[in-house]
């Protein structure tokens, strides 16, 4: 189908749509359009109540576009409302951007609305999974569309996925794999590149831990810095365009004046000498144009640790140990923090390191192994990581999920309850704090899944409702706050450590508990980085150490 | 205004009346059966049960060993402190509502119902208005709309056909009782050869005696189901069903499989969303069809959605809570 998209444009479009979204990924465009605004749209133009009866079926089918679709397919204020009509590619295009260009909340449920009426149920779905630059959930994701561009023009599949990530978008790889110019495909400046992924590390330690170099693991914001004079980019690990969100680095950047330049590192908020917690962090990521107060109360610094590009040319083929001699000279000539390599030899090595980067204030450690090219999108073993977990906390299992692919038939995926019976902001005795799905054994499921059929007291599909009386001790990486859940926070990463058959529904933690953990964690603070420099900027004399 | 209570898992029993319904009572003078599903049948299989032939024969077939006693649809039954009637509810073979009129009014239990009724069952009638009305809601939400019966059928004999034509053994996935013979009544026109999943098999039986054609079908048999026609509950999968089949597509037929996340869980082929039950749509119109006094919600997580749209219709509601389904 796509060999038969007329002009550029259209092949464009038709690849962009399947694969990233209404926007380019890395466009940095988005509709910003949230499912709120959206559902609240669709259930005023249905003509039904939002809270009793949309919320109600989106929760039914686990999902906004798909409870919308139906609704609009099956109430007769729907339907009377809408005259399908066709629309082009380019169409579709501009609608988005028209829709981009909206702030207000209202303005844009009224465009929606506008353009839903000249829909079908069906494009109506599809519209709103692009609008969120998501899944398309038709089964056909990045790697589909890759080998379709393969084999729509007999190229080898291993030169699109390179052009794919060199240029980070499939529009401009499909075009060029039309063309017969693949193999012009070069990387450029301010166009993000997929990230380099880290696996965790399994112990006992399998892997050779002397081919590999350790840094310490710091708790902040992964991102890419391009650079080119003035000129500074920063993008986030989604390879959104978040420069405007840290003015501070910018200013940074800028100062230096560096030739083309793109490194890889971490955002995190430094004030007197030491790595804030995430938390703090975490208040500025959302903020567009942070203001002067929140500039001066959690200014970000940014630690690099590898370099994709400098001197105007690509460096990520290089293997790791000449990309940081490469790094060291650059940071060394333009005062760059930087992250601070060492050898560990052996598990015991790896062990009191790793608690050391703790004690430091920093998230675990990193191993990587020297030799290695930049595997750009990819989590191999290349990389590794050790974390601690962020804590754990007993939960009651609320709701149990029908499993997927390897755990289908039985209920693997479990949404999780803290206590909020003796809380007055709340009625409800639990309410969820996050979902788990991973962390226990075979045998351990069974034995939930036989507790389950015991507590089930609704069944909707694929999600069973039950009593309070299955206890877990769930771990996490860390608790983040979140107005938009009940709980106003959700864990990060959470998994399974261990039934606890030997705990009532009383026994576990409350709303107030998880407060108290947010609390201490964001005050945690570590110990000064000039006790240890994890990182450092590197002068004359620290290569002499 | 009746009491209610619940009694074992899945029945109710009313203490004023005597009368336990889809599940037994030590106290209950009579006990009442909906229809054949096992989530309907009370645990004690030696209780004394009014039910009509049809679901009397059904449930001997699934192991019900205690006293029948056949009540025709339509026929007043009168008790101590009642009278009941059976009503065609066009769920399954067999499937009634069940009315019970006494000194505190009229009330009308739905047990399982779908109108319009499935083919293979006795259709679907009920009384014209009712005191109290006690219904299911499995679809109670407004994204359940089902396509008419004509157009599930031709979606049911165009994947057969497609399949064998490409040279691949159709399976359709469907409950043993009810389902699995309605998916048979629609493919019997094709005239092709019908497997069926042993359990469903003898059920089938009890079909035909009650003259319904369910085509050419036989027991499943290993050895000989490449290129027939089968059908088996989707736990037969998991347990080697034509396993030594390889070139196979599989048809999930359930009212769920409206749901898209099903697919995601299920490695079917094709969804077909064939229900026993009626939609949201159906279930608002026969509620103001009967307009109750009152109308009591069971087998949904979301009464309160059925009960908003009552209430704009000018009818009093709330949800029963007293039991979980099992299976579409």
């Amino acid at each position: 189908m796509i060999r038969e998209m007329k002009s550029d444009r259209e092949l464009v479009l038709a690849v962009r749509f399947a694969g990233e979204g209404a926007f380019e990924s890395i466009s940095g465009k988005r509709a910003s359009a949230g499912s709120r605004t959206i559902g609240q749209a669709a259930a005023q133009f249905c003509e039904i109540d939002y809270d009793v009866v949309y919320k109600a079926c989106k929760t039914a089918t686990g999902s906004h576009s798909e409870a919308i679709e139906r609704l609009m397919e099956n109430l007769p204020a729907a339907t009377v409302k809408r005259i399908p009509k066709v629309h082009s590619l380019t169409q579709i295009s501009e609608l988005f951007e028209q829709l981009r260009k909206i702030s207000s909340r209202i303005a844009k449920q009224e465009f929606l609305q506008k353009i839903w009426s000249g829909m079908s149920g069906n494009e109506i779905k599809f519209f709103i999974r692009m609008l969120s630059q998501g899944s398309l959930r038709i089964g056909f994701e990045t790697k589909s569309i890759e080998a379709a561009i393969s084999d729509a023009w007999h190229r080898e599949l291993q030169q699109v996925r390179y052009a794919h990530m060199i240029t980070g978008s499939l529009g401009e790889t499909a075009v060029m794999a039309r063309a017969g110019t693949l193999n012009e495909a070069v990387f450029r400046l301010f166009h993000p590149l997929s990230f380099m992924l880290a696996a965790p590390l399994e112990i006992p330690v399998a892997v050779p831990l002397e081919n590999y170099v350790a840094e310490e693991k710091f708790d902040g914001m992964r991102a890419q810095v391009h650079a080119d004079g003035k000129v500074i980019r920063l993008y986030s690990r989604d390879k959104n365009d978040i420069t405007s969100s840290f003015p501070d680095l910018t200013q940074f950047f800028t100062s230096k004046e560096m030739p083309p330049t793109v490194l890889d590192g971490e955002i995190c908020v430094y004030i007197d000498g030491k790595i804030q917690p995430f938390q703090q962090l975490q208040k500025r990521m959302g903020l567009k144009k942070p203001g002067k107060k929140i500039l001066s109360d959690s200014p970000a610094l940014f630690i690099a640790y590898d370099l994709l590009y400098t001197q105007g040319r690509p460096v990520f083929d290089l293997p790791l140990n000449e990309r940081r001699v490469l790094l060291e000279n650059q940071a060394l000539k333009y005062h760059l923090p930087v992250s601070k390599q060492f050898r560990i030899y052996s598990e015991n090595e790896l062990e009191q390191s790793f608690e050391k980067a703790l004690l430091h204030g920093n998230e675990g450690l990193m191993l990587k192994l020297e030799t290695s090219r930049y595997e750009y999108g990819q989590r191999r073993k290349s990389w590794l990581k050790v974390k601690k977990p962020g804590g754990s906390i007993d939960t009651i299992v609320m709701y149990a999920h029908a499993g997927s692919g390897k755990r289908g038939g039985t209920y693997s995926d479990f949404t999780l309850g803290v206590r909020v019976s003796e809380d007055e902001r709340y009625e409800e005795e639990f309410i969820p704090i996050g979902k788990a799905y991973g962390g226990y054994s075979d045998e351990e499921l069974r034995k939930m899944n036989r507790r389950i059929k015991e507590l089930t007291v609704e069944k909707y599909g694929p999600t069973l409702g039950l009593l309070p009386g299955l206890v877990v001790e769930i771990e996490f990486d860390d608790i983040v706050m979140n107005r938009r859940t009940k709980a106003g926070y959700t864990l990060r990463f959470p998994r399974f450590r261990t039934i606890r058959w030997d705990l009532r529904p009383e026994d576990v933690n409350t709303l107030r508990d998880v407060e108290l953990l947010y609390r201490q964690k964001t005050e945690k603070a570590g110990l000064s980085n000039a006790d240890h420099h994890s990182f450092f900027i590197p002068s004359a004399n620290h290569f002499l150490s | 205004m009746f009491r209610i209570e619940k009694t074992g898992h899945h029945g109710l029993y009313f203490p004023d009346l005597g009368i336990a319904l889809d599940g037994s009572h030590p106290d209950a003078a009579a006990t009442f059966v909906s229809h054949a599903h096992a989530d309907h049948i009370p645990y004690n299989r030696k209780v004394t049960v009014h039910a009509t032939p049809a679901t009397l024969d059904l449930m001997k077939e699934r192991g019900f060993r205690g006293k029948e006693l056949p009540v025709d649809f339509g026929r007043k039954l009168t008790l101590e402190k009642a009278e009941v009637t059976l009503w065609p509810a066009g769920h399954i073979l067999g499937s009634a509502m069940i009315s019970i009129e006494s000194n505190a009014g009229s009330l009308l239990y739905t047990g399982d119902y779908r109108t319009p009724p499935s083919p293979v069952s006795e259709g679907f009638d009920s009384p014209e208005s009712a005191d109290f009305l006690i219904t299911e809601a499995t679809f109670g939400l407004p994204i359940y709309k089902w396509k008419s019966h004509d157009q599930l059928a031709e979606e049911v004999r165009l994947f057969a056909t497609d399949a064998l034509r490409d040279g691949y053994t159709p399976i359709f996935l469907g409950y043993n009782l009810g389902k699995a013979q309605e998916i048979m009544h629609m493919l019997a026109p094709l005239d092709r050869e019908i497997m069926i999943h042993g359990a469903g098999y003898k059920l089938c039986k009890v079909y035909n005696k009650y003259g319904f054609h369910l085509g050419n079908y036989s027991a499943y048999d290993r050895e000989q189901c490449e290129g027939k026609l089968l059908v088996a509950p989707s736990s037969a999968l998991s347990s080697g069903f034509a396993s030594n089949v390889k070139r196979k597509r599989i048809a999930y037929c359930s009212g769920w499989a409206a749901d898209e996340s099903r697919r995601s869980q299920l490695s079917a082929d094709a969804l077909i969303p064939l229900s026993d039950h009626l939609d949201f749509f159906e279930l608002i119109r026969f509620c103001k069809k009967i307009q109750p006094r009152k109308v009591m919600i069971t087998h949904t997580p979301n009464p309160d959605v059925v009960q908003h749209y009552l209430t704009l219709e000018g009818l009093e509601s709330e949800g029963l809570h007293f039991q979980i389904r099992q299976e579409d």
